[in-house]
């Protein structure tokens, strides 16, 4: 049972199509990566889902609910909240203050809001730097209270943009291990737009692949991160016909559309170097494998 | 028929002040990103200079024009250089600019109150009376003098940013400073720079607007809020966008008069300011550009 | 016994009723002439309207140039009123804070899409043209000879009390708005209204009873000035010069705190007074020195001025020291996020 899904989700600005009729399936628990290459229209995305932007078309559901073209604030209270791509903390907040927003707000719940603040700041690791303010931390602890933040929303689904490019490897796996126990111990559905892709690869359970506004592949990690299609999309035509050609790999593209894995006589066990694409838009993939 | 042909030239001619006008506002905007709310001052201050070289020197307004643009350009050095250089640019300035150069205008509006008391003056010529007969109409000698040196400014204020290095300096620093610093653009001096041309030009329209109005030293807040409609309206930089908001202002104005009552036509430019600006929201600042 | 919601501070309250017990005697106590009661009574009025500027200018961070609009709408309404009609003053007076608050909502809500300066400037329009049309209105406000009320003996003695209630009212509220949940949700919005948004805030319903709030007490000291000066008049009621002196009493004194606009008051009416005689306009210009200094060096103005003094001297003991530093981090018409921003990386 799917807990969200997008049904031919569209948004144009003026000529530009930067998303193209995308259908998504969320299921119950599960942690779903959303990867592709700079432009590919992967936060419009999730600004659509997460009630920021209004579709140009198609629709937004959550179990039977339909939130989309709704404001932020009702998809919060519907219980889907997004992180940013890059960090907006209230500046001039404490780091307690800033999750105690989320507590407050995210569901209208004012009572206890600063023990279930606390709570989730000891659950992302800040409990210490709760009387701070977000100035003084450190990017992976921005994140953190970006993350901590959403959290404290209550949400069933969480779509997390790019919460771990740009920290230091050791602190990419923490963020890593984070995301993991918020899908285990706190029972969230989560979708994840990453460009580190060991990460993608380890976390996810499944992978959608979107270039140029349209969804290109779809399935297990292992499958779409070798898919020629996927590879023509970071890297370019020829590469995917080299691609193409190595064993292990070649069997035909797997259908956008479909969501049957294709089959390898010889799976790579993990991640080949095709799974750390340089961005076609010039922003590298951050920290390490 | 007639009078409609009067109204609309009248309409034409004031617009010429107007850009002039809204001009030095944008261009401040469009390169530092900074509301100069000391504009009303400014423009206060050019019609009292002009006064009083008028009254105590003899000297012809349209001869003092270069004076009170040379005075006027320094005047925005100084500003610039002593007191909005310290402030960070862009959104983050944003309301402290505008309090800052507040300060600076109520200050010059004291000065100008204490040399001059609040009476309002006028400047009177022996050819402040006289008209020219153009279109088989009578317009006043002013009116058409202060149009004439307008379009001129203007022209010169496009060919100067169009075709001398300085002028695309300018350009180039309104549309990404940051480049502008590792190309080995000095982009300190052409905010100074930019500053005290839209100082000048608000100076200038000042002193030509004296030519035609009777002033005080209040004078300015309502030439301030015209002056930002038409740099909303018009977008920043173009000199044909600032010259046609300026001339649908200046016919709604016109026109106003007919169908309002007299008190309310001053309500205009207000009202038509907030529609502007719930209409068309700030956000259509950052998408232009000079040029 | 849980009588009052948890922010509200047990010390915080009583200092309030103590300073208002404290009030209520000081005439009598140091024996103060009928003129000493007056400027008091004026500068508590004075006080209660930034106060009420301070809660868009200050918490919610959008600067308005246009709050004659209320002030003379409450007024003017609330004297028609009272000419009108034998009520108590004091119910004319929330009439006219009611019109007010409605009227403050009617341009606020649509301008309020605004950020920062596009809405400051909005305002300078709203005020001039709100003025423009009442002094013409002589229905309501006589036009340019505007309106005297009955003079009524001891009025204005027994107003000073009033002041003080109103005063009490206005620093209450100001303290709720602050430190309640409410409050966090203004600060989160004056911190960056979309990411506000993101995590449940409604920015346009909390804009839009700060709107209410603010424009009902201005509205309300509008009121309280016509009865308390006898005769308003349009031209001084919606004045630019009257919506500038909220902006100044709030800013110099300090945005964004309680103490801050309190002092801005006191420092307007006394230098006022102080300067009426020989040069009556002098003033504006004065506190047009003050602005830029305290934007260009001091964001809390007066108050952060005084702090920076008090730990000069060493007056003040390490945790309140930390406080303030984070406060002057945060507050004042100079704070905004990307100012702010700093840390590792």
């Amino acid at each position: 049972m799917s807990i969200l899904r997008t049904e031919s989700l569209s948004k144009r600005f003026g000529g530009l199509k930067a998303v193209d009729a995308v259908d998504l399936e969320l299921e119950e628990g599960e942690i779903l990566g959303v990867i592709g290459p700079n432009g590919a229209g992967k936060t419009t995305l999730f600004s659509m889902i997460a009630g920021s932007i209004p579709p140009t078309s198609g629709k937004v559901v959550l179990e039977s609910q339909v939130i989309s073209g709704a404001s932020a604030r009702r998809a919060v209270r519907a219980g889907v909240v997004r992180t940013h791509q890059i960090v907006r903390p209230f500046q001039n907040l404490t780091v307690l203050e800033n999750v105690m927003v989320g507590a407050i707000y995210g569901k209208a719940r004012p009572r206890g809001a600063r023990e279930r603040a606390l709570e989730i700041l000891e659950f992302c690791g800040l409990r210490d730097r709760a009387p701070q303010l977000p100035g003084g931390l450190t990017l992976a602890g921005r994140k953190r209270l970006e993350l901590a933040r959403a959290l404290a929303t209550e949400p069933r689904v969480l779509l997390l943009d790019e919460v771990i490019a740009g920290v230091n490897p050791a602190e990419a796996v923490q963020m890593a291990d984070l995301i993991r126990s918020v899908r285990e111990k706190r029972g969230l559905s989560i979708i994840l737009i990453e460009h580190v892709m060991p990460a993608v690869m380890r976390l996810s359970d499944r992978v959608v692949v979107l270039d140029a506004g349209k969804k290109i592949a779809e399935g297990k990690p292992q499958q779409v991160v070798s898919d020629p299609r996927v590879v023509a999309a970071y890297l370019g035509e020829s590469a995917s016909a080299a691609a193409r050609v190595q064993p292990g790999t070649g069997t035909a593209p797997t259908p956008a559309s479909g969501s049957g894995p294709a089959s390898h006589p010889t799976p790579p066990s993990h991640p080949t170097p095709a799974a750390s694409p340089p961005s076609r838009g010039g922003k590298g993939p951050g920290g390490g494998a | 028929m007639e009078r409609f042909t009067e109204l609309v030239v009248a309409a034409v001619l004031l617009a010429g002040l107007y850009a002039t006008m809204a001009y030095g506002l944008g261009i401040i905007y469009g390169v530092l990103r900074i509301v100069n709310l000391n504009h009303g001052g400014v423009i206060m201050a050019g019609a009292y200079l002009g006064w009083v070289m008028h009254e105590r020197l003899g000297i012809d307004p349209y001869l003092s024009i270069p004076i009170v643009m040379v005075f006027s350009f320094l005047l925005g050095i100084l500003v610039y250089r002593v007191l909005v250089r310290h402030l960070p640019r862009g959104a983050a300035g944003g309301v402290q600019s505008l309090l800052l150069l507040f300060g600076v205008w109520l200050v010059l509006r004291n000065v100008a109150y204490l040399l001059f008391t609040g009476n309002d003056q006028t400047i009177r010529t022996e050819y402040s009376t006289r008209s020219i007969v153009a279109f088989g109409l009578a317009l006043s000698v002013n009116r058409v003098a202060v149009f004439v040196i307008a379009v001129l400014m203007l022209i010169a204020l496009h060919l100067f940013l169009t075709r001398t290095f300085t002028g695309k300096a300018i350009r180039a620093v309104a549309q990404n400073a940051d480049s502008c610093t590792l190309v080995g653009v000095d982009v300190e001096r052409i905010y100074a720079l930019t500053f005290a041309i839209g100082t000048a030009l608000a100076g200038l329209a000042g002193l030509l607007g004296a030519m035609l109005f009777s002033f005080n030293p209040s004078y300015g807040s309502s030439d301030l809020l015209k002056s930002f409609v038409i740099v909303v309206l018009g977008g920043l930089g173009s000199v044909v966008g600032t010259a046609a908001a300026s001339l649908i202002l200046a016919l709604v104005e016109v026109f106003a008069i007919l169908a309002l009552p007299a008190y309310l036509t001053g309500a205009v430019g207000f009202v038509l300011l907030v529609l502007v600006l719930v209409i068309r929201p700030g956000g259509l600042f950052g998408q232009r550009v000079l040029g | 016994m849980k009588l009052l919601p948890h922010w509200v501070s047990r010390s915080a309250l009583a200092a309030l009723v103590v300073a208002l017990a404290i009030g209520a005697v000081l005439p009598s106590l140091f024996g103060w002439s009928v003129y000493t009661r007056n400027q008091v009574t004026e500068t508590m009025l004075f006080v209660a309207a930034a106060l009420a500027w301070n809660w868009m200018g200050g918490y919610l961070g959008q600067v308005s140039f246009g709050h004659s609009a209320m002030f003379g709408i409450g007024g003017f309404i609330s004297a028609r009123l009272l000419l009108a009609v034998h009520v108590p003053f004091w119910s004319a007076w929330i009439v006219g804070g009611v019109v007010a608050a409605l009227y403050a909502l009617l341009w606020g809500h649509p301008t309020l899409r605004l950020r920062g300066p596009y809405f400051s400037i909005a305002t300078i329009g709203v005020g001039e043209a709100t003025r423009l049309v009442m002094t013409y209105w002589e229905d309501l406000t006589g036009g340019s000879s505007g309106l005297s009320l009955r003079i009524v003996p001891g009025l204005k003695s027994e107003l000073y009390y009033w002041g003080l209630a109103l005063l009490a009212l206005v620093i209450g509220a100001s303290y709720a708005l602050r430190k309640s949940t409410f409050g966090l949700g203004l600060l989160a919005i004056k911190s960056d209204v979309d990411a506000a948004g993101d995590v449940g805030i409604s920015p346009t319903l909390m804009q839009d009873v700060v709107l209410l709030l603010s424009g009902f007490t201005v509205g309300l000291t509008g009121a309280f000035y016509a009865s308390y000066q006898s005769y308003i008049e349009p031209g001084d009621m919606f004045g630019f010069d009257r919506s500038i002196s909220f902006v100044l009493m709030a800013v110099i004194g300090g945005v964004g705190t309680i103490i801050g606009p309190a002092l801005g008051a006191v420092i307007f009416v006394i230098l006022r007074q102080y300067l009426i005689a020989s040069y009556p306009q002098l003033y504006l210009g004065i506190y047009g020195v003050l602005l830029i200094v305290v934007i260009l060096f001091e964001p809390l103005g007066m108050v952060g001025l005084a702090y920076r003094i008090a730990r000069r001297l060493h007056l003040l003991r390490p945790d309140t020291e930390a406080k303030l530093e984070m406060k002057a981090a945060v507050g004042g018409a100079a704070a905004s996020p990307e100012v702010r921003e700093g840390g590792g990386g």
